[in-house]
């Protein structure tokens, strides 16, 4: 029998975990009961962070994003001091959360799970955002670089990214390819293909990846972009054909799966996750929570579980997160206008 | 010889003291987040994921699996006691098991739910360890056409739910489908009926939205005739099912369990149809189709066993494709992901004791589960003698966790006090809910999978007719209709349905 390797013995955590589960209103009570028992310095009274930091997931959940940020958040205690409790407020693509933490009191205590989605794609998508993906936060540090990957139904003709592109030039609109839907990152790296390539093909947009890839098992729909994550067993397995990842390097989880630029230099799309306090957070309590958050993914059993996901661990300043949001800002604008897609 | 190995193996991964003793704990808490109304699995399984970090991964999934089928159980407890049924499965389950609470036998209604369960979980566990792969199968066949198809049959069959008006039963449903278009266009991204509220783009919640029409409501009705509801439950008869009982559930059971297994595995409300589909099929058959609406036992055990039979099938699109079919089983792949197992094809070959002791779990946790239940019915009944002008407000406040819960979002607490408004109207003008709320979940996937289809053609509606599976399930929906518009056999109906 293997031994719990986390640092909090289960049982204290289960104890805590089932009053939370049985309401959530006495959740609060039993974290604020937590946070007094929590053996703090004296001396830190007034210091952040004395009591537990809420981490906002603008995404339900069990996918991607959501694994990421727990897997950080449960070690960053050893720096913090304090527990990090992940709320999960999914909705309008990210918006409803990433604008709770935007308008929340910049104390260090709420931070968000940024991404791609939110911090890239939604302000070039949509006419009414509901806050400013540069001017409302302080960004704190960018985490993790997940590939997306190019993936066809087995019964596809095309065995490769370049018969791939001749195929649906000497057809064109001919064939489908689905996403996780309307404006995603995966619909996205669709269209960033289709106008690189010069082909066409038509969106067939789900409500979220898992339903999409289910109609490319199936052979419903023959092309796709997917998180490489849940596709990567769908491969190995044999169930899906895998062309090409989509970013500038081969992913070491499977290297001798080609990257679109080999075929189509320049092209490089990734989901990223990165954490944001609200604008106005002091900078001593940015600096912290960076540490606290470099601190994680060194930990060698978050770095190896990040590897599973797939994810290249990177782990900057919050001046080079700053840098990366205005890039993939620029970057991404030209793309969804030249989509077409947009959200009103 | 080697599914001896293989379910060995399963009993000795799932019988070791570390795995019962998880297994158990997972019940026990579904049961627990299952009667409180609204406080489903998916918001359970979320707040539990961090601990199972540190947990053996079998361990793991065999608690998340035990408080996902666990809840299944605890939900219909609700349903039957205070008509509020917090998961989409239970809320056929309220309509006969209320009425039977009313009239005193609640505890029947409730053995019937868990002798129903325990057998629709052993059936269904049965078929896990004999078929699984190849059931896996029948669900890729159903692409957008097919789903399209099944979701028409399933609201011509949702018309036959109604137990009085028919034109009432169908203004519901269509109220139901226009709710259900509230949100993002998935297509587009279009916003419908959002009114500028970032909080609507993803669509009306179904847990504020049932909370509200069925609890709400039936509490502010109550609140009106406080002295009847008090002296209603003052007379409890048996607690246990008499023989008469045994005999005419049989039948629904097995039917019951034999639709859910089947729905279970379809991905995308599979195991919600189930309940429902099982319902309307007791409905039309039984010979006692006439109480139907007024306290069956059937329209208990039918909807109860399909929908546990569909709870343990829905695994099968997980293990062994790596599909998740619902959100819970999305966040079962979340976790198994962290333990650094991806679902796939791969699992069963890969990871046979992850695999066989899960599956053995379940059947250990269905048995679990009727030992914990049965007992627990007497203490269940008594909380109706609880004064209610005491009960009322703690239902209340569970509502209000259970509808705050699941996206940590006050504003889902208002939308269920408007719908508890509209429940309340909706009680005084004589209609009912359970086809507005078959209409809302309904409803949305029909007009994805409709447009879909219709995208994939390239616009040809002829996909539903060429595709043998959609013009198998049309065919059926337009004999279903033709039952009931036909006015020879429409006369009958009404002369049987309505009082």
């Amino acid at each position: 029998m293997k031994h719990p390797r986390s640092t909090l013995s289960p049982w204290t955590a289960l104890s805590r975990r089932t009053v939370l589960g049985l309401g959530a209103g006495l959740g609060a009570l039993a974290l604020g009961a937590m946070s007094v028992a929590t053996p703090t310095p004296a001396a830190a009274q007034s210091a952040y962070p004395s009591r537990p930091v809420t981490l906002v997931v603008p995404f339900p959940a069990g996918g991607s994003t959501d694994l990421v940020a727990r897997l950080v958040a449960s070690r960053m205690t050893g720096v913090l001091g304090q527990q990090i409790v992940v709320e999960n407020r999914g909705g309008a693509g990210g918006n409803l959360g990433s604008a709770a933490v935007a308008r929340a009191e910049p104390d260090g205590y709420t931070i968000l799970m940024g991404t791609v989605a939110t911090h890239a794609l939604n302000p070039a998508l949509q006419k009414k955002m509901p806050y400013d993906a540069v001017k409302d936060f302080a960004p704190i540090s960018l985490l993790a670089l997940i590939p997306n990957v190019l993936v066809v139904s087995n019964d596809f003709p095309a065995k490769n990214v370049k018969e791939l592109i001749e195929l649906l030039k000497a057809k064109p609109g001919e064939y489908s390819y689905a996403s996780s839907g309307n404006g995603t990152p995966l619909h996205l790296s669709g269209e960033l293909f289709k106008s690189m390539a010069g082909v066409d093909m038509v969106h067939v947009p789900y409500k979220g990846a898992g339903p999409a890839l289910v109609d490319v098992i199936a052979g419903h729909v023959p092309i796709m972009f997917d998180n490489l994550p849940p596709s990567l067993e769908q491969i190995r397995g044999g169930k899906l054909r895998g062309l090409a990842v989509t970013t500038k390097e081969r992913a070491p989880s499977i290297p001798d799966l080609p990257t679109i630029a080999e075929t189509l230099p320049g092209y490089e799309t990734y989901s990223w996750n990165a954490f944001f306090a609200p604008a106005g957070t002091p900078k001593a309590v940015i600096d912290k929570l960076n540490a606290a958050s470099l601190a994680a993914l060194k930990d060698p059993e978050v770095s190896a579980k990040l590897a599973d996901l797939s994810a290249t661990v990177v782990g900057s300043t919050p001046e080079e997160l700053a840098t990366h949001v205005k890039d993939e800002l620029a970057k991404w604008a030209p793309v969804v206008a030249a989509s077409g897609a947009r959200i009103d | 010889m080697e599914l001896l190995g293989d379910l060995g193996l399963g009993f000795a991964t799932a019988l070791s003291p570390y795995n019962l003793l998880y297994c158990f704990i997972g019940v026990l808490l579904g049961t627990a987040v299952g009667v409180l109304p609204g406080l489903g699995p998916v918001a359970t399984i979320a707040m539990l994921l961090p601990i199972t970090f540190g947990l053996p991964p079998v361990s793991a999934l065999i608690m998340l699996a035990g408080i996902y089928y666990g809840a299944q159980y605890g939900g219909s407890t609700t349903a039957i006691l205070i008509n509020l049924p917090g998961e989409s499965s239970s809320v056929v389950t309220a309509i006969d098991g209320y009425q039977m609470a009313k009239q005193g036998r609640a505890g029947p209604a409730l053995a019937t739910a868990a002798l129903g369960s325990f057998f629709a979980g052993t059936v269904a566990t049965f078929l896990l360890v004999l078929a699984a792969p190849p059931l896996a199968e029948v669900a890729l066949k159903f692409g957008p056409a097919e789903y399209f198809s099944l979701m028409v049959l399933g609201l011509v069959a949702s018309v036959a739910l109604a137990s009085g008006s028919l034109l009432k039963a169908f203004t519901m449903i269509v109220l139901g489908l226009l709710l259900g278009l509230v949100g993002s266009d998935v297509e587009t991204g279009t916003q419908r009926f959002t009114f500028d509220m970032p909080e609507l783009a993803d669509g009306l919640n179904f847990v504020a939205l049932s909370m509200g029409v069925f609890g709400l409501g039936e509490i502010l009705r109550n609140l009106e005739h406080e002295h009847s509801r008090s002296v209603m439950v003052k007379h409890v008869s048996g607690l246990m099912l008499s023989k008469a009982d045994f005999k005419r559930i049989i039948g629904p059971v097995l039917r019951g369990t034999g639709l859910g297994s089947v729905l279970g595995i379809l991905p995308g409300g599979g195991a919600m149809l189930a309940s429902f589909a099982a319902y309307t099929m007791e409905k039309k058959i039984s010979p006692n189709r006439a109480q139907f609406g007024k306290g069956a036992i059937e329209g208990v055990a039918a909807p109860e066993s399909a929908n546990n039979a569909g709870a343990q099938t829905s695994f099968i699109p997980m293990l062994t494709l790596g599909i998740p079919s619902n959100p819970v089983m999305a966040l079962m792949i979340g976790a198994m992901i962290i333990q650094g197992i991806t679902p796939g094809p791969n699992v069963v070959t890969d990871e046979p004791e992850l695999f066989w002791g899960m599956i053995v779990s379940m059947w250990i946790g269905n048995l679990m589960l009727v030992l914990l239940n049965l007992p627990l019915i007497g203490l269940w009944v008594r909380m109706l003698t609880i004064p209610y002008h005491l009960l009322f407000p703690a239902i209340i406040a569970f509502c209000c966790i259970g509808a705050f819960s699941v996206n940590n979002s006050v504003f889902d607490v208002f939308i269920m006090a408007v719908f508890g408004v509209v429940g309340y109207t909706l009680i005084k003008l004589d209609f009912e809910p359970a086809p507005l709320l078959l209409g809302f979940v309904l409803g949305p996937m029909l007009e994805e999978n409709l447009r879909r289809a219709m995208l994939l053609s390239r616009g040809s509606p002829m996909v539903f007719i060429t595709h043998p599976l959609s013009l198998g399930l049309l065919l059926v929906a337009a004999a279903l209709l033709l039952i009931v518009v036909l006015p020879s056999v429409r006369s009958k109906r009404e002369e049987a349905f309505s009082e």
